[in-house]
């Protein structure tokens, strides 16, 4: 148990499984941050983010003798994360994003030449991000945010490689629109 | 922002692990899945075969009638046990919730699994009649009883007075 820091994931969960359970702190460590950041990119709100990675934590616990670990445990328990975000999502109707027609439709008169500074640029980028849609977002974000490969998004959004490739092409269109927008 | 979400996760870890700890959440065994598993393969499989043999049974019916006239089409409706397939229409939607309950992680494209299912049992079922296994099983038992009985039951065949312009029905 001395490097436990040292082995895979999927090797930790082997021993979470079989061993000793108390060494699922050490995947809560792993993935807490990455997951609060993911799943802030898709609810947007704080507490109900913290609500989805815990909800998540538990779920994935519970069933933690369901994963295959053949597979890779970094995209099973980004799909929970997924999964718990659009339930939630699904029930609450908060979901603000707009899609490309919408944003097309709508002039908000940002000025952009006036944004010179660093934090507002960067707020500016988060806006933009927050405003197109949920399922050009979360590609995007898991990409250049959480730095996924194409494979590992195919394998979480369950969606084929290519689609990832288009969405992320599309999305880049669409955010350039949006910042660029003045 | 990133403040906050660096205070969130300390307060996850502790509060997850304080109820694996507690034991008020525990791992669901590995029995459950692997039986999970089973039940709904066994229950694809017996629902698969129940329609494909109904389809097969349909072709074997059309085949050994002709060209759908009319009054045969009607007459095979009105016979048909339609609970036979709301009964697997139902089974393939619970199957489906069950799937999607039970295999929370990894999403499926449920649409073209329930299109490929369909299309596999009508091809399965006209692949068995078009091999004759109908007219093979209805010459041998055990199956020969029931074909002898759909056969009558089912159309009027040609040797029981079917005169044109007289309608059948049943008493």
């Amino acid at each position: 148990m001395k490097n436990i820091s040292k082995l895979s994931d999927e090797k930790v969960v082997e021993i979470v499984r079989t061993d000793n359970k108390e060494i699922y702190a050490e995947i809560i460590k792993r993935y807490q941050t990455k997951l609060m950041r993911y799943a802030l990119y898709l609810i947007n709100d704080e507490h109900q983010a913290a609500d989805v990675v815990q909800d998540s934590f538990i779920k994935a616990y519970v069933n933690l003798q369901s994963f295959d670990l053949k597979k890779k445990f970094s995209s099973w328990i980004y799909r929970i994360v997924h999964n718990e975000a659009m339930n939630l999502i699904n029930k609450t109707k908060n979901n603000q994003a707009m899609s490309i027609k919408e944003f097309e439709a709508i002039d908000d008169g940002v000025d952009l030449e006036d944004s010179l500074i660093k934090k507002e640029l960067i707020l500016r980028a988060q806006n933009c991000l927050n405003q197109i849609s949920l399922i050009y977002r979360e590609p995007l974000s898991l990409y250049y945010l959480e730095e996924k490969s194409y494979e590992e998004i195919s394998d979480i959004l369950k969606i084929p490689i290519g689609t990832v490739g288009t969405r992320i092409n599309r999305a880049k269109v669409i955010i350039k629109k949006i910042c660029q927008k003045k | 922002m990133s403040k906050k979400i660096k205070k969130t996760p300390v307060d996850l870890e502790k509060t997850v692990m304080a109820k694996v700890k507690s034991g008020e959440i525990t791992m669901k065994p590995r029995w459950y899945f692997v039986l999970g598993s089973l039940s709904m393969i066994g229950g694809l499989v017996g629902l698969t075969m129940m329609a494909t043999f109904l389809t097969n049974l349909i072709f074997f019916l059309i085949r050994r009638r002709g060209p759908m006239q009319g009054w045969r089409l009607q007459f095979m409706l009105s016979n048909f046990p339609w609970w036979v397939p709301i009964l697997a229409i139902l089974g393939i939607v619970l199957g489906v919730w069950l799937l999607k309950k039970y295999d929370f992680s990894y999403q499926k494209n449920f649409g073209l699994i329930v299109v490929g299912f369909i299309i596999a049992i009508f091809l399965t079922g006209f692949l068995i009649d078009f091999w004759g296994l109908n007219d093979f099983w209805s010459r041998h038992e055990p199956m020969r009883r029931f074909y002898q009985q759909l056969e009558k039951e089912d159309l009027p065949s040609p040797g029981r007075g079917s005169v044109r312009g007289v309608q059948f029905h049943r008493n």
